[in-house]
């Protein structure tokens, strides 16, 4: 599946658990596998729950004996079967790959190609569940292990992953840009950063606040010492030891084309002026 | 070029949009959608699908990567959504859906039932003419209480527990016929061991208790039920050896992805053997230990064989798929 997936050589996100695919928009997604722990635990959950569950229909029926012998003994003989072997199938074939446990746990079934889990799918999955826990989902472990993507026997046959879903928020902005300084003209030399650079700096920047102080001006000050080489840097003296973080800041606004008004005054906001200058700053 | 913060302020909104249409399809389902709703969810989806592509190609950042990752990952398991299932399709199933997939496998079958009546049949005839032989089979004990059963003509009470009895022979049966099915995943080995040891134990018990002498009894109530029990034994053998066959030989295909296409047939034919056995539970609890004659239960018997063969080779013929 992603032997013909145009970016899998070169998508830095293909980790042991991540496992990428091309859907039918051309878009590359990468999922995440879920690890056997998260898969335990909700195996757990669900398992405590189908425990109560039956639990209180076999007291109940105990009570319903005494109105109708036999008839709740044989309905909860049912429950019993439907719990065993229609509880999985059912709820991940009808509630799109999640059970209880997984719902609790953010993790899903999926087929493959990212397409929602067939009632056919759930079913053949979770039959084979009969095969993978034996010796105490021994078989199923050491299949998943093996198999990558962490797929047991069941996922096998079925052409299905579990995926974790994590609450993912649009990433914050980098705060109060605006009101940063763009370094003068005078002080740098030709060089234009490339995009790339420039995108790394905005994604430091939105990222900063989960560092403490220091560790943001320790990671910063690799970059910032060849920026300020290649910029030929001529500001205030020790300005870029001390205050990495500031620099990067500086740096990225000056040359932002929508923040740094200055820069659109100077060069008149022309792609045309702008051009040479790119160009020789690679060069 | 339009820069990473500008590009996110024009977008933000419609993203947000998405993201709201999401949780209301997972909270309320489908079908709580307008109309308007559901072309916009699909006009979100293809924009955030583009957006996606244009972040990965200019690099804007993990952060915003996996925002938009999972928001197309969460919008492409909706918008790629199976058929639903409705109890109208487990009819068709029943009908003809799962005795045209039998036919197709029916060459499975048919070895997973020489695994499974043979050593039967053979050990039946031996026990029933030597049945000190049984206790090599079974614990004594075992079979001292299964000749006490069929000993007497009304061998149990015919009450209200037989409504126990059905759950506990739905339980018990399909049980052992669905293990039979998974276990052939193990490259068939499982199946064949399930089959060989149900049908030498079966053998054992048939064969001990008309060799001491209660062949009325015990055929009177087994010849009902053992119409649809033992095919459908047979019949999920026969798909737990589709499993170990599509991994053995797997053509010209990997024999995961063998595995894969065979194993969607297997299950349903599974399926079918289970719906089976739960009629066959049925039998068992209410007719086959009904106080009637013996000829009326041959004659019932016989007539549901009949049935069996007639459901599982003409079910579903000629008709059209779909």
């Amino acid at each position: 599946m992603s032997s013909n997936n145009p970016t899998s050589s070169d998508a830095t996100a293909v980790v042991e658990l991540h496992s990428a695919i091309e859907t039918p928009e051309n878009v590359v997604l990468t999922y995440r596998m879920a690890g056997p722990a998260l898969r335990l635990w909700a195996y757990l959950i669900d398992t405590v729950l189908r425990g109560m569950v039956l639990f209180v229909a076999f007291i109940t029926a105990i009570v319903a004996e005494l109105a109708i012998e036999g008839v709740p003994f044989g309905i909860w003989l049912l429950l019993l079967f439907m719990m065993e072997w229609g509880y999985f199938a059912i709820c991940e074939g009808f509630f799109r790959g999640k059970t209880i446990g997984k719902h609790a746990m953010n993790i899903r079934v999926i087929r493959e190609a990212g397409y929602p889990i067939s009632f056919w799918s759930a079913l053949l999955r979770n039959f084979l569940r009969a095969a993978d826990m034996l010796p105490l989902y021994g078989i199923g472990f050491i299949t998943a292990v093996v198999s990558g993507k962490f797929r047991r026997l069941g996922d096998l046959a079925a052409g299905t992953v579990v995926i974790e879903e994590r609450k993912v928020r649009l990433p914050r902005e980098p705060i109060i840009l605006e009101k940063i300084q763009p370094l003068s003209r005078s002080d740098i030399g030709t060089y234009v950063p490339p995009h790339r650079t420039l995108a790394v700096i905005e994604e430091f920047l939105q990222r900063r606040f989960v560092l403490t102080h220091q560790r943001g001006h320790e990671l910063a000050a690799h970059l910032a010492a060849v920026l300020s080489r290649k910029l030929n840097f001529q500001g205030e003296a020790n300005f870029v030891e001390e205050y990495p973080m500031a620099f990067l800041a500086r740096v990225y606004v000056t040359f932002h084309p929508t923040l740094n008004r200055e820069a659109d005054e100077d060069l008149g906001g022309s792609a045309a002026d702008l051009q040479p200058v790119f160009a020789g700053g690679k060069g | 070029m339009i820069s990473q913060r500008d590009f996110r302020r024009q977008r933000s909104g419609d993203w947000a949009r998405f993201e709201a249409l999401i949780h209301k399809i997972d909270n309320n389902g489908w079908k709580k959608l307008s109309g308007s709703e559901a072309s916009e969810f699909s006009r979100l989806f293809r924009e955030t699908c583009h957006d996606l592509s244009i972040v990965r190609t200019r690099d804007w950042g993990t952060g915003l990567t996996s925002y938009l990752n999972e928001l197309v990952t969460k919008g492409h398991n909706i918008f790629y959504k199976s058929p639903p299932t409705r109890s109208r399709d487990f009819v068709t199933f029943v009908s003809s859906g799962f005795p045209r997939v039998f036919r197709r496998n029916i060459w499975f079958f048919l070895a997973a039932s020489a695994l499974f009546f043979l050593p039967l049949a053979i050990t039946w005839v031996v026990v029933q003419n030597r049945p000190e032989l049984a206790a090599r089979i079974l614990p004594a004990q075992q079979l001292d209480m299964m000749e006490e059963m069929y000993a007497e003509a009304e061998f149990e009470e015919y009450d209200a527990s037989r409504a126990a009895m059905g759950g506990f022979y739905v339980r018990n049966n399909v049980g052992i016929a669905l293990r039979c099915f998974a276990m052939g995943v193990l490259l068939g080995t499982g199946t064949v061991y399930v089959l060989l040891t149900n049908g030498i134990i079966l053998g054992a018990v048939s064969g001990y208790i008309v060799g001491m002498g209660h062949g009325d009894n015990f055929l009177s109530f087994v010849v009902s039920h053992g119409s649809f029990e033992l095919t459908a034994i047979a019949v999920a053998g026969g798909a737990g050896l589709i499993l170990g066959d599509a991994i053995v030989h797997p053509g010209r295909q990997s024999r995961i992805d063998s595995l894969r296409t065979r194993g969607l047939e297997a299950v349903q034919i599974a399926c079918g053997a289970a719906v089976m056995l739960m009629v066959a539970a049925m039998i068992e609890a209410f007719w086959s230990p009904a106080p009637i004659a013996d000829g009326i239960k041959y004659a019932g018997g016989a007539l549901l064989w009949l049935l069996v063969i007639l459901y599982l080779s003409l079910a579903g013929r000629g008709e059209v798929a779909e």
